[in-house]
Order: structure tokens, then C-alpha cells, then sequence
């Protein structure tokens, strides 16, 4: 691996942890069949229903809702892979995704930057989210890029320009959230062919992959599954992301609210099957709630729990799932708060075992980014990872012989088995950063400290120059058509 | 005299476990804790413990006060040990039974220093601060028993005693004091816990008071705190030892060798109690921190020596006992992003792991300073784990398929009576996501100062009995006089 790349460090633990039993997983799964069986979901896209049609779903053309028999669900479920490989720009950071690992992401995607150089809050453009990408690429906590912030310099082809953004950026493989619609999906897909190379290698280990949004209560977004009905076709990966919220777009109760989510994730899943038998798919479903008082959207009430119910509802489906980490309600970096909600998160996370999971970085649920946000994430990140590894218990590190020549009431400082493990043992947080004082440094002060350390430092290798004229080549005529 | 009721517990019930170490990995660490017991020994001046060890069976070299101990004496003294018993309260309504359903946390202790109430100035801790946060502790329904959370510091020579007195009178919770040690302070202790619970057998069966000693790594069991462990186990209060292990400074530079050097002080410890008086309730806690590499500082929170905490847990029921895990602790000099981030993983695992007991919500500095809003703040994650771990409903009104049937795509839940009903029901904190007059939310911190001040104005607890305040005084005085 070049010096300018570190290796990724996912999370990895042999614990296992069932939150839900088989028996709830078999309840979860039969009711969301019987909302897809009974009630259906809404396809406002005359192709999706088209497809819909011609396999067996039965369509109401008028209404634009689908039902789907339960046979029909199963059938093409049966299709799906349980694992694939996400690629990245270079080999060195393909993703194989399978058992035992779990790669984390960025969050994304904002929509107000908090710049460093006039201490105030803007509106984010494409330079932020080739600056993110940078400091993405630098941290082996990060398996993959969400862009973080969108390019809103760009207007209508802003999702293109975030691609391009995270391609000359990070050498990690890029995960979109905004390409919505056929004609930005193809373009997408020609720039990832460039990255690639070609179409075959683009389909074996994709550098590009698409989350879609679904609309609560049960229905599908036009733009978004027609976007991922273009990609599911050249073999590029798709999730779909449901976001139901308690009280208001969705049930009260939980176990209403995951199975409603995952029938919107379930009716777009199959249609991809439809479409491409073999395809791609992830699984994703965020619950949010509604306060009661104020009717404002809760990332992280205090009853928070089920978050990670619908990864092991994902791998009852046998798909992976893309887990939901971090996103804090805090305004800003550094708080209790913005500790206190998403701290539990990577360890649940990985206990349930995700394949994939989003994201860190952003504050005020999702939509404001202060770069030194995902330094103090990444920071929770290892202490998870550290946390879920095993202890190894060998003689060496027993040490017997060691605690024998000490005895009782003795020290440890003057033993060559101390001086051999000692800087190994402690993995130094940014929270244990000595300050002139003698006193621990702020670790928001540290954070920020380290954000510029790695601009100012870490250069991902650029792109070729015929890659770059090809990308630019495509933006421009993106631009042109879409702008 | 009018007062307030005690809200009942809520300790966290895990409705899923996990495991840490493997069969193999406890078996290799019990025999390496046996063969520290029984090779290198452990250094105990205490002549009161020594002969006791000899007379079990220890090879004790009484010049060098070293008790070597062979492993069959260390399990057989360990078969008497119970699995599971009960902490009682001063009302049986909040007695603690450490049945492995429940995790029951207490406050940190034992602090030195206070960011006072109503100045917010830094200064040395003082008994009115220990009554005044057990108060608190009363009122928080995560605060399953109370540790004095700082040191009585006002009366030097009896401060464990007025600080066993400061909480009786303002909790009617469990109290475990940390700061006990000496065979005289001890036996003024039973005493007092005599008068709380009214007579010997309700003392012996739901005892107000328990004890935590440390041991002084590596390998060191200290006197006073062993001979005061003594007087209690004699009583029927529960005992239990802590090691503090600091890897690479007092243990060795390795997980693993952390472990067993603070697992054997425990083991050693505990065996005493059960060769002294088989059967008394006993716990394990294992709390090792880790040494700054460059300034030689203790660490309570490293990246990885955290998971320690929970491997505490399981060494413990390994032995068949009882665990007080290591939970909340931070080196974070004041609330924040820091204290949080510590506080929350160490909790979750210990809880999934089976921990009965675990200390401490409330100091910050490496368990030294008292802030009035910390033990707020830390019941806001003791209840986000405490929910999370609560696995979740999936019955048909969970489900709730007939209101999604109704409400179909495209529809919204506010008008649902389903909504009405359950929306209410989820459990929302209290100090996030609460609007600002400003528009935006409240910042936690300033909630949690005002939720402090609230409880101080309005909490006042079922006070004790006056005779037994009378009695109280009475053994205070007599200790302030003989010892002060």
C-alpha cells in the first residue's frame, strides 16, 4: 500500500449480540408481507409499474399502489446476494463486505458548513466536499465516502459534482445520496465507468454505489427508483433507506414503525430484482420520532432503542444492511450531548454486525458540518473498535514470570516486559493530549488541531489526467443537458 | 412532618447478554489467578489476617507478612461464597436483589473536591455535599444505592461514619460506604447500621450497609481495610474488593497480566471473608486503570482499558459471585463531550454482560470532583442504556398492522387514536431536544443544573425515626471522642 494510504481499520469482533429473537424476526418479516399483501405501497413512476406489472404485482394503475402477493415478495427475494464488494478507487480499499466486518462511512448530507477561516456558518458547496473527502481518505476509521455536505454551487447537477468531489479526493470507494432521476443515474454511471475503467470491472468491484430514500408512509420516490433502476441494471449496488417517523409518518410503537419502513425497503428491493435478478441491494432503515410537544423530528429521543433491530431484520432478508450511527441533535460539536446520543451507537452497531453503516461527521441532525465533528466521531469509532476486539490471553501476556519478579507491593516500571508492551497497551484518545498546563487538552481544540494537521499534510495520489479530462468532460455535458 | 415519596428503582433488566471471554480464556485466567495465589503470594500486614490464613491452611511467613495460598484452599474457602443475595433499603420497597435479572447502579465516590451548589466555585469537599447529593440520589430512580460521593473532609478522623450518617439521613436507599476502614470505624458502623434496620436479623437479612475495600496493587491487601471487612462479614453485611490495577505501573503492561494481578488481590481478599465466616456475602470488582506512557498519570478511561470493566464482570461470576462494575468513569475535567463519550460503552457491556452492582454516575476528574449536574447528566445515559437494553415489543398492538392498513401509503398517524395512546407512552429525555424561547433547543447542561436545583427545592425524603436520628448522634459523638 503507498505511504499516503493507511489501512482501513473496521470494526471486527467475534461478539454477537441478538437483540431481537427468531421468533420477533419471523413476526417482523410476516407482517411486513402482509402490509405488502394488504395494504401495498405507492410507485409514482410509470416505469417502475410497468415492471411492476409485467412480473405479477398487482397494479392499480389509477391510484399508482402496488400489492404484492406474499409468493411474488419471496420469489424475488430469493435472487438477492448476501454479500458483494464495493469497490474503491484503488484495490487497496475494496470493500468485501461478509461476516465479521464492518465498515463505517461519513454522514451526509448537509447542507451548512461551518468555515474556519471567517468563523461563520455558510451554505456548503463543492469544495467542502472535496475537503471532507481529503480528510475521509486520511482516516482508516472511514471504509467509504458519503459526500458529506451538498455542492450547492452546482444547482440541478449538484449530486454529479459531489461524485466528482469525492473522486479526486479519496482513493475509498464513494457512496451517493443524492443522485435522484434517470438522466443524472446515467451520467453517474459513465463517470464511474471512467474511475473503473470499464463497464465489466465496474460491475465486479464498483467504485460507486447509490442509497435511495423511500417516502413515509409507503411510497417510493419517482426520481430516486427510477436512479436506482439504472444502476441496479450495470450491476452497481443499491440501498434503500427508509426513514419513518413515530407519530406522525409512521405508527406510535416501534414494532409498527420497522415493519411499515421495511416494506417500503422490501417493495423497492424486489422491483430491483425484477429489474436485474442478482442485483445488489442494501437494506436501511433509520426510525426517527416525533416529540409530542412540539411535533420536531427526534433522532435520538431517550428511548432510542430498536436502532439496530433492522440490521438483524435485514439479515433475516439475507441482505446487508447499512447501519444508522451518529447524527446528533446537538447544534455543534463537543457538547455532552453530542457525545451522550451517538456513543452507544458503534458498539451496538457492531455487535449486531452491519456490514455498513453511516455516518459520521455532521451535527444538528444531519444537515450542518464542522469538519472537526468527524475527527471526535472517528474518536468514539476506536474506542468501539477497541472495545469489541478480543483480549488475548497468552503467557506472554499473562506475564507470570513478570508479576513473580515483582511480587507483591513491588512496581512495574523496571521491567524490559513493561518497556516492550507499555506503548502498545495505551491507545491515547484526543481526550489524553497533555497540555502545557500539565492538564488535559480540550479535545474539540485537539480535533480541529487535527483537521488541519491532515489538509495541510495528506494528499490523496490525484487522478490521472485522462481520467480527469474524461470526468470533467462528462460534468460539462451534465451541465449542459441537466443545469 | 410532611415529605416526599422515593420514586421507585429502575435498574436496567437486559433483555439480550453477550459474552466477552470464552470458556477457555476463564479457564486460563482462574488458574493464572490460582498460580499468583499460590507461587508469588500476596503481601497482607495485618497479624489479625494472617493468622486467620494460617489457620485455614495459607503458608504465611509472618516476617514478611507474604500468604501463599494453595488453589484447593482458595476454592474450597470459595464454595461458600453466595451467588446471590440481598442490599437492603431502609424501606424494604427499595431493596436491592442481586438476582442476575437487574443491574442496580450507585453514585461514584469518593470525591475530595465540589464546584459548590451556589457559588460554582472549586473547594474541598464537605459533609453537608455528601447529604445534599443523596438527596439527589433519592429522588433519581437510576440511582439504585448510594456511595457517599465525597469525603466528609469537615470532620477528618470520623468523616466515613458522618458521611454514613449525611446519607441515612437523606436517602432511604442502600448506602456502601468506600471510606470504612480500621477495625474501631467499622464496629461504630455496624453499629449505626444496626439502628437503621432496627434489630440483628433484619440486619443480617436486608442489610442497610455494605462495604467496597480496595486492595493496593500489585498484590497488597491493606490492613485497616481488611480488618474493617472482617467486623462487617461478622455482622452479615455484605463485603467486597477492589483492585485498581494500573497497567504498566502497578500491573503489567498487558491486558491480560492487568487482569490477573487484580483478579488474585480480589480473590485473596475474598477468601479470607469465607475462611473467617463461610457464607457471608461477598463482591468482586475489578477497576484497573492505565498509566500515561509520557507523564505516568492515571487513566480511567484509555481507549481500550475500558473493556476491563466488563471482563470484571465475568471473572466475577466466574468465581460465583456477585460484580460492582466499573461504570461512568471519566477523566474529563468538567461536563461535556468527553464525560459523555466515557460514560456510555462501559455501561451498556457491563450491563449486557450480567453485572448486578456497578458504581459510579456523578464525579468527573478520575472519580475525584464533584459536580453538582454530572449525576443528572449520567441518569440521562443510565436511562438511554437503560431502555436500549430493554429489548423490544413486537405483540400485534406494537405491530399496529390494522392503523398502517388504514392509514395506507401516502396517509399520515397524528389523527390515529393508536398515536394518541402510545405516542405519549415513548420516553423522551428531559434535557435535550427541549425548545428554546429563542427557537433552537436548550443546551442539556444548564437544564440539568436547573433539574439539580428543582429536585434540592422540593426532594425531602421520608426522614429517619428520631430516635434513631437520636442514635445515630449518640454513636457519632462517642466516635468523635474516641477517635477524633
Amino acid at each position: 500500500m503507498p505511504a499516503n494510504m493507511q489501512p482501513l481499520e473496521p470494526l471486527q469482533t467475534p461478539f454477537r449480540l441478538r437483540y431481537l429473537t427468531e421468533q420477533q424476526l419471523d413476526q417482523l418479516q410476516s407482517a411486513t408481507l402482509d402490509i405488502l399483501e394488504r395494504t401495498g405501497v405507492k410507485f409514482p413512476s410509470d416505469k417502475s409499474l410497468k415492471i411492476l406489472a409485467e412480473h405479477g404485482a398487482l397494479v392499480d394503475q389509477k391510484t399508482q399502489i402496488v400489492r404484492f402477493p406474499r409468493d411474488l415478495v419471496l420469489k424475488y427475494m430469493a435472487f438477492l446476494p448476501r454479500y458483494f464488494t464495493m469497490g474503491g478507487r484503488d484495490a487497496n480499499y475494496d470493500l468485501h463486505l461478509n461476516e465479521g466486518k464492518t465498515y463505517f462511512t461519513t454522514d451526509g448530507c448537509g447542507v451548512e458548513t461551518f468555515d474556519y477561516k471567517t468563523r461563520a456558518m455558510r451554505p456548503s458547496c463543492k469544495e467542502d466536499v472535496g475537503m471532507m473527502a481529503r480528510i475521509a481518505d486520511y482516516l482508516p476509521s472511514i471504509g467509504f465516502y458519503w459526500p458529506m455536505v451538498s455542492a450547492q454551487d452546482h444547482g440541478l447537477t449538484a449530486p454529479l459534482h459531489e461524485l466528482d468531489a469525492g473522486y479526486h479526493n479519496t482513493h475509498k470507494h464513494v457512496q451517493s445520496e443524492t443522485i435522484m432521476g434517470e438522466a443524472p443515474a446515467r451520467y453517474a454511471l459513465e463517470m464511474a465507468t471512467v474511475i473503473n475503467g470499464s463497464r465489466e470491472d465496474l460491475r465486479r468491484r464498483p467504485s460507486f454505489s447509490l442509497v435511495v430514500c423511500t417516502i413515509a408512509p409507503l411510497i417510493q420516490d419517482k426520481e430516486g427508483i427510477e436512479g436506482a433502476i439504472v444502476l441496479a441494471e450495470a450491476g452497481v449496488p443499491v440501498g434503500f433507506l427508509a426513514m419513518p417517523t413515530m407519530g406522525t409518518t409512521a405508527p406510535a410503537t416501534l414494532a409498527g414503525a420497522l415493519a411499515m419502513g421495511d416494506a417500503e425497503i422490501i417493495s423497492a428491493t424486489v422491483l430491483m430484482q425484477m429489474v436485474a435478478p442478482g442485483a445488489p441491494v442494501f437494506h436501511s432503515l433509520m426510525q426517527a420520532w416525533a416529540d409530542p410537544s412540539s411535533g420536531n423530528y427526534v433522532s435520538y429521543p431517550l428511548d432510542a432503542r430498536g436502532r439496530y433491530a433492522p440490521v438483524e431484520m435485514a439479515h433475516h432478508w439475507g441482505m446487508p444492511a447499512l447501519g444508522a450511527c451518529y447524527g446528533t441533535d446537538s447544534l455543534e460539536p463537543g457538547t455532552w450531548q453530542s457525545a451522550a446520543e451517538p456513543a452507544l451507537d458503534p458498539f451496538m452497531v457492531g455487535l449486531t454486525g452491519a456490514e455498513i453503516v453511516t455516518g459520521m461527521g455532521l451535527s444538528h441532525t444531519y444537515t450542518r458540518l464542522y469538519p472537526e465533528q468527524l475527527i471526535m466521531d472517528a474518536d468514539l469509532y476506536q474506542r468501539a473498535r477497541y472495545y469489541l476486539m478480543t483480549m488475548e490471553v497468552s503467557p506472554e501476556t499473562l506475564a507470570l514470570d513478570t508479576i513473580q519478579a515483582v511480587g507483591p507491593g513491588g512496581h512495574f516500571l523496571a521491567q524490559k516486559h513493561t518497556r516492550l508492551h507499555m506503548r502498545e497497551s495505551m491507545k491515547r484518545a484526543i481526550t489524553h493530549q497533555v497540555g502545557p498546563d500539565g492538564k488535559y487538552r480540550q479535545a474539540r481544540e485537539v480535533a480541529i488541531e487535527k483537521v488541519k494537521w491532515i489538509l495541510a499534510n495528506h494528499y490523496p495520489e490525484p487522478l490521472d489526467s485522462a481520467k480527469q479530462a474524461e470526468l470533467g468532460r462528462i460534468l460539462a455535458a451534465a451541465d449542459a443537458e441537466l443545469g | 412532618m410532611a415529605f416526599s415519596e422515593t420514586p421507585p428503582l429502575q435498574p436496567i433488566k437486559p433483555a439480550y447478554h453477550l459474552r466477552i471471554l470464552n470458556d477457555d480464556q476463564l479457564r486460563t485466567l482462574k488458574s493464572s489467578t490460582l498460580e499468583i495465589l499460590q507461587e508469588t503470594g500476596i503481601y497482607c500486614p495485618s497479624e489479625k489476617c494472617l493468622r486467620i490464613y494460617a489457620e485455614h491452611g495459607a503458608l504465611v511467613d509472618f516476617a514478611t507478612c507474604i500468604v501463599k495460598i494453595p488453589a484447593e484452599i482458595v476454592l474450597s474457602a470459595m464454595r461458600h461464597a453466595p451467588r446471590f443475595y440481598t442490599m437492603g433499603a431502609r424501606l424494604e420497597t427499595h431493596d436491592l436483589r442481586l438476582d442476575g435479572k437487574s443491574l442496580f447502579c450507585a453514585t461514584d465516590g469518593c470525591g475530595v473536591e465540589v464546584i459548590d451548589f451556589v457559588t460554582r466555585q472549586r473547594r474541598p469537599s464537605c459533609k453537608e455535599d455528601v447529604a445534599i447529593t443523596a438527596r439527589l440520589a433519592d429522588f433519581l430512580p437510576s440511582i439504585g444505592f448510594y456511595w457517599p460521593i465525597v469525603s466528609a473532609q469537615d470532620f477528618p478522623a470520623t468523616a466515613p461514619l458522618h458521611e454514613l450518617d449525611a446519607s441515612y439521613n437523606n436517602t432511604i436507599k442502600h448506602v456502601q460506604s468506600e471510606t470504612i476502614m480500621g477495625e474501631q470505624l467499622a464496629r461504630y458502623a455496624v453499629e449505626m447500621a444496626r439502628v437503621i434496620a432496627g434489630d440483628e436479623l433484619t440486619m443480617r437479612a436486608r442489610p442497610p450497609l455494605s462495604l467496597l475495600v480496595c486492595c493496593i496493587a500489585p498484590l497488597s491487601l491493606d490492613r485497616d481495610g481488611m480488618e474493617s471487612a472482617l467486623v462487617l462479614a461478622q455482622a452479615g453485611l455484605p463485603v467486597g474488593f477492589m483492585s485498581m490495577a494500573n497497567t504498566g505501573s502497578t500491573a503489567p503492561a498487558t491486558l491480560a497480566g492487568t487482569v490477573v494481578v487484580g483478579d488474585a488481590e480480589i480473590v485473596a481478599a475474598m477468601v479470607l471473608i469465607q475462611m473467617a465466616c463461610p457464607g457471608a456475602p461477598i463482591f468482586h470488582s475489578l477497576m484497573p486503570g492505565m498509566m500515561h506512557p509520557h507523564t505516568g498519570a492515571y487513566l480511567a478511561t484509555a481507549w481500550e482499558g475500558t473493556l476491563l470493566y466488563p471482563i470484571g464482570v465475568e471473572l466475577a461470576h466466574n468465581w460465583g459471585v456477585p460484580a460492582l462494575a466499573g461504570i461512568f468513569a471519566t477523566d474529563a475535567h468538567a461536563p461535556g463531550w468527553q464525560s459523555a463519550g466515557d460514560a456510555t460503552s462501559s455501561l451498556l457491556l457491563c450491563a449486557l454482560t450480567g453485572a448486578e452492582t456497578g458504581s459510579g454516575l456523578g464525579l468527573l476528574e478520575s472519580c475525584t470532583l464533584l459536580y453538582p449536574e454530572e449525576i443528572i447528566l449520567d441518569s440521562d445515559i443510565h436511562d438511554r442504556i437503560r431502555l436500549e437494553a430493554a429489548g423490544l415489543d413486537t405483540s400485534p398492538t406494537a405491530l399496529a398492522l390494522d392503523v398502517i392498513k388504514l392509514v395506507g401509503p401516502r396517509g399520515q398517524f397524528l389523527r390515529q387514536r393508536h398515536t394518541r395512546e402510545n405516542l405519549r407512552r415513548r420516553s423522551f429525555s428531559d434535557l435535550t431536544a427541549q425548545p428554546a424561547p429563542s427557537g433552537g433547543f436548550r443546551d442539556p447542561l444548564e437544564l440539568a443544573r436547573e433539574k439539580a436545583t428543582r429536585i434540592l427545592e422540593t426532594h425531602h425524603p421520608e426522614p429517619l425515626l428520631p430516635a434513631q436520628k437520636k442514635e445515630l448522634n449518640r454513636i457519632l459523638n462517642l466516635a468523635d471522642n474516641e477517635l477524633a
